[in-house]
């Protein structure tokens, strides 16, 4: 390969034109394989807290009242606002359908078999199961504390 | 705090609507006097009350939320869902004066001259100060966007950084469009080229200036703190607004000042 230092005319030739591909393709290469195998996971800072790192706060550290109850909650798993669907039961006297509650009765709308359109509305009171007036499905309340 | 079974956010009683609905009131009835009567007085009433309530409500919006906690995850959604609906209703409100403009200039009438421009108008070259005012609303969807990334990361002086310079690009357009506007050969009295061109052109620039005191609320607001990487919801509204004037400036830009010149 002729040396980078001479060039007669404006232009490589082909031995030196084969060198810097063969260089840009090991530097290509080179930062492929650090770039497939660098950790993508954001590192976690030492300094966790607002002006510390990086000078906007987290909710964490700033979320208030309802917000903040329910960013608790959800982080425990927890729903008692019941923002998510009501759980899955089978509905049978062995896993009935809990239905939480603030009092010691809540109403109870039964759709017994899927898409249809009259509802089965019931109190359900506190203490043993009770059935679907309409389908017999099994349905128990179960007390629920509000987080406030 | 209210003891709900539910996350969502019953507002307490609020005199706002009931000052923006008679400002509306004195606005509407004020220019109507203005046109017959040739006094302002009322019109201006109504404007400083509507300015009131604005900065009232909005004000009332931002304790409730930032400061009181009341915007839970589906209090937030309906928030996103109305921001969506707004916007969509300005699209619809544009459509309409772009309905007008295609209609006139699809098929010119004699009186114009059968042609589009019409006959006598000297339109603006498109590949001047228009192609700057493309060139200065695209570059702030950039700056917005690096405003989002960096609230999301957490990085505060960048959010300020960036988020002042998304204003100062929307401040530099209007004052272009405005120097435009004097420049002009042609004024809004000029046929239905001028009204076309004048009544969307005016509108969207009037949008800018809605965008632009949203997003300076925003950095204002971020200067104070009231974000948080995960919580940020008004900045989200303010961007999606000023995508929305920056695609409206698109299609202004290729409808009436380049196939309609």
């Amino acid at each position: 390969a002729p040396p980078s230092g001479q060039r007669g005319n404006s232009f490589l030739t082909l031995e030196g034109r084969e060198v810097k591909v063969k260089m840009a393709a090991r530097l290509l290469i080179r930062s492929a394989v650090r770039a497939a195998t660098t950790c993508r996971a954001a590192p976690v800072p030492a300094l966790t807290r607002g002006m510390a790192a990086g000078g906007i706060p987290t909710d964490e550290e700033q979320a208030t009242g309802m917000e903040r109850i329910v960013m608790k909650a959800m982080k425990e798993g927890a729903d008692p606002y019941s923002m998510m669907k009501p759980k899955e039961y089978a509905g049978s006297k062995a896993d009935p359908h809990l239905v939480p509650s603030i009092t010691n009765k809540r109403i109870v709308g039964c759709v017994c078999e899927e898409d249809n359109t009259a509802v089965v509305w019931f109190w359900l009171h506190d203490g043993e199961a009770q059935r679907c007036p309409s389908c017999g499905s099994h349905y128990k309340l179960v007390a629920h504390e509000l987080p406030h | 705090m209210a003891h709900q079974a539910h996350a969502y956010h019953m507002v307490d009683p609020s005199p706002w609507p009931l000052t923006g609905a008679i400002a509306a009131l004195l606005m509407t009835s004020g220019l109507a006097v203005w046109f017959h009567f040739h006094s302002t007085t009322l019109m201006i009433l109504g404007t400083i009350l509507l300015l009131l309530t604005m900065f009232q409500w909005w004000r009332d919006v931002v304790r409730e939320g930032t400061f009181q906690g009341h915007h839970t995850p589906p209090v937030q959604k309906g928030l996103r869902y109305g921001m969506i609906l707004f916007i969509t209703s300005e699209v619809f409100f544009f459509l309409g004066f772009f309905w007008a403009f295609y209609h006139s200039s699809l098929a010119p009438t004699p009186e114009l001259g059968g042609c589009w421009p019409p006959t006598g108008i000297t339109t603006l070259d498109p590949f001047e100060v228009p192609l700057l005012n493309t060139a200065v609303l695209l570059a702030s969807g950039v700056t917005v966007t690096w405003a989002h990334h960096s609230i999301m990361e957490g990085e505060r002086k960048q959010a300020i950084q960036s988020l002042t310079l998304t204003i100062a690009l929307g401040f530099y357009f209007t004052f272009l469009q405005a120097m435009e506007y004097y420049e002009a050969p042609f004024t809004i009295a000029d046929g239905v080229y001028g009204s076309t061109f004048f009544v969307a052109t005016g509108f969207h620039g009037l949008h800018v200036i809605i965008g632009s005191m949203f997003l300076a609320v925003c950095l204002l607001r971020q200067i104070h703190f009231h974000f948080t990487s995960e919580h940020h919801f008004g900045f989200e509204a303010a961007a999606w607004y000023w995508h929305f004037v920056d695609v409206v400036w698109l299609f202004l830009y290729i409808s009436i000042y380049w196939w309609g010149s």
